[in-house]
């Protein structure tokens, strides 16, 4: 059964779409430039092909491979990609780079041995603190541990990203309302949410130009992770670096050739790991998670990277999925308008999944937010969109309903408890954490300093936003049926 | 012996025929198929059904099925272009004043609910949508349902309550419907039987029993069992269980395109890849529980291809239309003597 999450693909929930057609990419075939006519081709008895040159030689024929570059770069389904995840990112191929690097430790290979860091957000955290019955920072604390018996040289909190992410969007959304506002340019509002790779992935497969100009270009707390890992701590070694997330589809997002250096020839993100994943390999192993010891978060982006902390894990206030909505519109609102709103409503509409808020000064609407989650409002979202009538300024779109706390790859219900009272329960739990400032991380402004030359730098514009591609749609008279 | 008289043979000339809907009030009704228009049949003066209306520009592809609101304003259509266009008379004239997209590829069924509230449509890529009307020519989608694993051939509503139904390539039939405790629509039931793609179904009048065709040559019956049902059937999570009471096989020779249950005379008609139209009759001797069907008229070679679509008039009883690839649709009168 695929695993992808959210508008991709739902196991558990009703709420996706589906890999609509059977894979379209095309045979390459490599042609002969002596032979006029084709050629024969034999069969081995294992199966193998083999083509006859004109010299009567034969010559074996490559299979055809499919990677996950051209499953994204595809406008048909996403079922082969999820087989191609299975060998690039699976926890079978984690657990063999940790095996792999022991052994060159062991044989003092030192040259191949690699600096593995190991990134947590704070959704899996929540879901696994669920199912062991833990505190989150226990949990926190405890993963660290599992991960370094693995062989992790490093176990960080991707808080920090996060925290990049917001401050970023929020910039983002400024500059994308005034150059509306004052110099009349065209599709910069409203701004939509880019955090969620199957919402961004479905945006690109099927809406291409009419969509992507709307979506926020400031990176996923995910790849600003990546950047920051390997920029900052690969610059001297070479790093194997690991997130834990809510979702599958953060798979495809991390495998996307964006984020893959040219240079280093590797992915800022090279193993993406979820919630239920990480059961499994509990399971597996035997290993109580509850049981084992409490372990540190490192800091390796700061100047003294020897300081490791006690697991304090934060919340952004609004939704389970970032704090997107919320932060961006209290900033905005003090910003443009000079209104502090500490406590902002939202209205539910449609349904749970939809709920708008909204700045009203004298009667007029100034700002217009909204929180999209699930497949069927993110339909309405973009029909709004296409037809002009979105009064929106900002939407969160997620793609699973519910948003990232009922991630795709989270943990599963406890037996007898639905799928929605499972994310009432984590929801509520996330509301409880201690709530996390952006603006007054002294981490964040350290590197925005050291590391990015300064906020709205060149270098921090490069190093924190990304862009989006439209895919063509490929049609084949092989994918007509009636 | 009872028999299908033929009234009147309409053809326009243009390719297969997919669909034939009656208008409400059973005075009129819509075709289309291969050349991409509905056509708007009625009775002329001399009362033969004659085509006063062609609608055009609305679709780019195969017109796979239309379909009357219950009010009889709106008639919906559900193309092979991925869009499913809303007609309506607002101006005096038929417009298409609104276009549903949202599905990946060609949409092969269109129906509205009994109340007119909601429109199901269903695709190639597996999955079901329920729209709910909102003002002014806006249509949201109010559920994607992605229960089925193969391409959905039909949908249709229950007849008073906001239940559907749809029939899989996957030889499926599922039955959905709004679940408040999660705000949200869910698949309540799984109908499981055929062997082979499910092409149709159609429910009794009163809703109680439901009738699919497929293409494994059969047509089955199917009884609702509601939680606490006197026959001791079990059910789960307060849903009703939809258990087959019938089957009626070694009739069809080749795949049964539709099925069409008379409210108004309780016959049930189907339409066949064997150019025949075929009339069935409950047995007033059998018990509810294991309900006999008769097969009373058969009519073959009712086309020359195909019988794609059977539908019988609300309003007018033994007034049945029927159309196939032939590219002729055929008026038929039902007589039992």
């Amino acid at each position: 059964m695929s695993r992808f999450s959210g508008v991709l693909q739902l196991t558990d929930l009703d709420d996706f779409i589906t890999p609509s057609q059977e894979c379209v990419k095309p045979v390459e075939i490599k042609k002969n430039t002596t032979s006029g006519t084709g050629s024969k081709i034999k069969i081995q008895e294992d199966g193998s092909y083999f083509q006859m040159e004109q010299d009567g030689s034969y010559q074996k024929l490559e299979k055809v491979e499919i990677t996950l570059a051209d499953c994204l770069a595809c406008s048909g389904c996403i079922t082969s990609a999820e087989s191609v995840l299975v060998t690039q990112q699976s926890q079978d191929e984690l657990l063999r780079v940790f095996d792999e690097n022991k052994r060159f430790k062991f044989l003092g290979q030192i040259e191949d041995v690699k600096f593995i860091i190991v990134s947590v957000s704070i959704q899996p955290i929540l879901s696994l603190a669920y199912k062991y019955n833990l505190t989150p920072n226990n949990c926190a604390a405890k993963l660290a541990t599992y991960f370094k018996m693995l062989g992790a040289d490093m176990v960080v909190d991707m808080k920090i990203a996060e925290d990049f992410a917001l401050i970023e969007a929020e910039k983002e959304f400024i500059r994308r309302y005034r150059a509306t506002e004052s110099d009349g340019v065209k599709n910069q509002i409203p701004m939509l949410a880019s955090s969620c790779p199957g919402w961004v992935c479905y945006a690109e497969k099927t809406h291409g130009s009419y969509i992507l100009p709307y979506i926020s270009s400031t990176k996923s707390p995910q790849q600003i992770m990546g950047s920051l890992i390997k920029q900052s701590v690969g610059r001297s070694k070479s790093v194997y670096h690991v997130t834990v997330m809510p979702c599958y589809d953060k798979k495809l997002e991390a495998a996307r050739q964006d984020f893959f250096d040219n240079e280093t020839q590797s992915r800022d993100v090279d193993c993406v790991i979820t919630a239920i994943e990480l059961e499994q390999m509990l399971q597996i192993a035997n290993i109580p998670l509850e049981g084992l010891d409490n372990s540190e978060f490192s800091q390796p982006w700061l100047q003294n990277d020897t300081e490791d902390v006690v697991p304090n894990v934060q919340a952004h206030i609004g939704s389970g999925s970032g704090g997107y909505a919320d932060y961006i519109f209290k900033s905005a609102a003090r910003e443009l308008f000079g209104e502090d709103c500490d406590n902002i409503e939202y209205k539910t509409l449609r349904n749970q999944d939809f709920r708008e808020v909204i700045l009203e000064k004298e009667g007029k609407i100034l700002l217009r937010f909204a929180i999209a989650n699930g497949f069927r409002n993110i339909q309405n979202l973009v029909q709004k969109l296409k037809r002009g009538k979105s009064q929106y300024h900002y939407v969160e779109v997620m793609a699973c309903p519910s948003g990232c706390l009922n991630g795709g790859a989270q943990v599963r219900p406890r037996e007898g408890i639905s799928a929605k009272e499972m994310t009432q329960v984590l929801e509520k739990m996330y509301s409880e954490l201690p709530v996390a400032t952006p603006r007054e991380n002294d981490s964040v402004m350290y590197l925005y300093d050291t590391w990015l030359g300064g906020q709205d730098s060149d270098k921090s514009n490069a190093v924190l936003h990304t862009e989006y591609h439209a895919v063509e749609k490929s049609f084949n008279a092989l994918n007509i049926k009636w | 012996m009872a028999k299908l008289e033929l009234i009147q043979t309409l053809k326009k000339d243009n390719g297969r025929v997919w669909n034939v809907s009656w208008h409400p009030k059973g005075d009129a009704f819509a075709t289309c198929g291969e050349d991409r228009c509905i056509r708007i049949w009625a009775k002329d003066l001399l009362g033969k059904w004659s085509n006063k209306v062609v609608l055009t520009d609305g679709h780019k592809r195969t017109i796979r099925q239309i379909s009357w609101s219950p009010c009889g304003n709106f008639l919906a259509s559900a193309s092979f272009d991925a869009t499913t266009c809303i007609w309506d008379k607002q101006s005096g004239e038929f417009e298409c004043n609104a276009t549903l997209e949202g599905h990946e590829n060609e949409v092969k069924s269109v129906a509205w609910s009994s109340s007119g509230q909601y429109l199901g449509t269903c695709s190639r890529d597996k999955s079901v949508w329920v729209w709910e009307v909102a003002e002014e020519n806006e249509y949201e989608c109010a559920a994607v349902l992605n229960a089925h694993t193969q391409d959905v051939k039909k949908i249709v509503w229950h007849p008073t309550q906001e239940l559907l139904a749809s029939a899989s390539y996957d030889n499926t039939i599922k039955i959905f419907k709004e679940d408040n405790s999660c705000d949200d629509w869910v698949c309540c039931a799984t109908l499981t039987g055929h062997d082979s793609t499910v092409w149709s179904l159609s429910f009794e009048g009163n809703g109680s029993r439901l009738a699919s065709c497929s293409d494994d040559c059969t047509v089955k019956i199917w009884k609702e069992y509601t939680p606490g049902n006197p026959e001791g059937i079990s059910t789960s999570d307060n849903n009703s269980v939809w258990k087959c009471v019938c089957t009626i096989s070694g009739v069809h020779t080749r795949t049964v395109y539709d099925i069409n249950w008379c409210p108004l005379s309780g016959l049930i008609a189907t339409a066949c890849g064997d150019n025949s139209i075929r009339i069935f009759k409950e047995d007033s001797d059998s018990g509810p529980n294991a309900p006999t069907f008769n097969l009373i008229c058969n009519v073959e070679k009712a086309h020359n291809e195909d019988v794609n679509c059977v539908a019988w008039n609300p309003v007018v009883k033994d007034l049945l239309a029927s159309c196939s690839d032939d590219g002729e649709i055929k008026l038929w009168n039902f007589v039992d003597s």
